[in-house]
């Protein structure tokens, strides 16, 4: 009893709270990183590369020089970002249409095209590369079993949190190891492009992910996306009824300045008054080429861009999905984390790895200091807050001194058997 | 149980019966909280009675080609696995079990003795039907 009248901290939960974000952050990252190497072994000199949204503008070719492919990517990325805004505000017009409906199963479809489709292709890839006798019968059984489970598990029905979790993280690797096909400096400068568009469209008034956010704020609904939500740490079993009060309360008191991008919420379910702060980082991933699955789990927040899957031109037309990223925290007060984050951290790792191994270790570690940094900020700050910019940028920023410096030096360290 | 406990004690006197019910309520009060969490999430999963919906609603779509389905609901519906005879109106989740490892079982063995006869037992028809060949031939892996 005397353990109830002390005011709750933040301190009490916060390394579980952080371990329960962060794990499958890692999870989504190694599985990428495996895929990539395990599939891409062979020189990837990307020449047959996929056409899709984000190189619309401009295919890249290895023999141009810097200015030309820097020129290209920017192009690319400038394309990119505007489907993605538009794909945003035509998803927060009809949301604010009230025309979750369609949003919901829009989302169910495109979650169904990732699993099934790209889903199935990944795994002939993996099929091909490690020559596994598999007949045609039992993979088709199989692939059909997991790709409708999935929808189910992250779209429509109440299901165990560990499948559903499982299957968000699936299909953020998926979307990300897509991703990772992209000409080298178009991913690059998407990934900035990414970031400051995470950064304008959470904080500014204008943005679409924070009108999304206040607009699911003022209706107390969910927010159509892809959210990925964290187990809470503390649970009170007399308030799982209450799981939107707390989310009422804390808007009651406090300003809405829940940018959609990163909105980290934090809540401390206690028996006390909830310190809850809502803040839920949902990045709108907008313009994925691949068909962003949108979700819509009913206790998650989930915003996916969808990319419509046009089979005859092989080109990849995005769609209205938003994919959320951001942080915050849910009404039962677990972290959320939207799908969008998962997947552009994933696309960084996994370029580095492209690379080498050296490079994926030091962006790994910028991206989960630049995870922790936003996480304090969100309890910092306690409104929606966009979870892209501090990592990415951490992310970019090590890559490049790693490639430019940390290799030269490991490298002459290791030829004058200095170390290793 | 009430019912027992008072027959039990009819023949005695009625001041013994103050004392026999605290030990009743609070059997049952164990039991209540005992089984009142079906699902393997506990206080974060469903109440009793939507579980038993969704557990409804599994096993039926289940028939549609879907033993994942099956072994999901097993999963998630653990707790009432385990002790199936404190929950009454759960028989969908032990159909479910059954009928996913009567699916489980025939597709292994098919998908086993394909791949382990492989060219030996089925002859040359064996490299068309394998999934590389198939997908090469379909040119299932450039759409990327």
């Amino acid at each position: 009893m005397e353990r109830n009248e002390r005011p709750p901290s933040i301190i009490d939960s916060l390394g579980e709270e952080l371990i329960r974000i962060i794990t499958p952050v890692s999870i989504c990252m190694f599985l990428v990183v495996l895929l990539v190497s395990v599939l891409n072994s062979e020189s990837s000199s990307s020449s047959d590369s996929i056409i899709t949204i984000a190189n619309l503008a401009y295919d890249e070719n290895n023999s141009e020089s810097f200015w030309d492919k820097f020129e290209g990517a920017l192009l690319n990325s400038l394309v990119f970002v505007v489907i993605v805004t538009v794909v945003t505000f035509i998803l927060v017009f009809l949301f604010y249409i009230r025309c979750t409906k369609f949003l919901h199963y829009y989302m169910g479809f495109s979650a169904f095209m990732v699993l099934g489709f790209m889903g199935g292709q990944i795994a002939l890839m993996l099929v091909a590369k490690l020559n596994l006798p598999i007949d045609p019968i039992t993979f088709m059984v199989v692939l059909f079993n997991f790709a409708i489970v999935g929808v189910l598990a992250v779209f429509m029905s109440k299901m165990a949190i560990l499948v559903t979790q499982s299957y968000l993280v699936v299909i953020g690797v998926l979307v990300a190891y897509w991703f990772t096909m992209l000409p080298e400096w178009t991913t690059w400068v998407l990934l900035v492009a990414m970031a400051l568009y995470d950064l304008a469209a959470v904080l500014l008034p204008v943005g679409p992910l924070r009108l999304l956010v206040e607009l699911a704020m003022d209706r107390d609904e969910d927010i159509p996306a892809l959210v990925y939500e964290a187990r809470p740490v503390n649970v009170d079993e007399s308030d799982v009824g209450g799981r939107r009060r707390m989310w009422r309360d804390r808007r009651g008191n406090r300003d809405e300045q829940e940018s959609a991008n990163n909105v980290v919420d934090l809540e401390m379910s206690t028996d006390q008054p909830p310190l809850s702060t809502v803040v839920g980082l949902e990045s709108a991933e907008e313009g994925r080429m691949p068909n962003n699955d949108q979700d819509v789990s009913v206790p998650l927040l989930e915003n996916r861009t969808s990319v419509e899957w046009d089979e005859q031109q092989q080109s990849v037309v995005s769609d209205d999905s938003m994919a959320f990223e951001g942080i915050g925290l849910g009404s039962s007060g677990a972290v959320k984390l939207g799908l969008g984050d998962f997947i552009f951290y994933s696309v960084l790792v996994g370029r580095a790895a492209m690379y080498d191994f050296m490079t994926v270790y030091a962006c790994y570690l910028a991206i989960i200091a630049g995870l922790g940094i936003t996480l304090m900020l969100l309890a910092l700050y306690q409104k929606a807050l966009p979870a892209l910019p501090v990592s990415v940028m951490l992310g970019v920023l090590f890559y490049v001194l790693t490639r430019v410096l940390l290799e030269e030096f490991v490298m002459q360290c290791s030829v004058n058997l200095v170390m290793f | 149980m009430e019912g027992g406990s008072s027959s039990s004690t009819s023949g005695e006197p009625t001041t013994l019966l103050p004392l026999q019910n605290p030990n009743i309520s609070s059997n049952s009060s164990a039991a209540i909280r005992r089984t009142r969490w079906p699902t393997i999430d506990g206080p974060l999963g469903l109440s009793e009675e939507d579980s038993v919906t969704y557990a409804r609603r599994f096993y039926k779509f289940g028939f549609l080609l879907l033993p994942w389905l099956w072994a999901v609901n097993c999963f998630y519906f653990w707790p009432v696995l385990r002790n199936s005879n404190s929950f009454p109106t759960f028989r969908h989740v032990v159909g479910s079990a059954i009928g996913f490892s009567i699916v489980t079982i025939l597709l292994s063995s098919w998908a086993l003795t394909f791949s382990i006869g492989g060219e030996r037992l089925f002859g040359p028809v064996w490299n068309k039907l394998v999934m590389y060949n198939v997908a090469d031939e379909l040119g299932l892996t450039s759409w990327m």
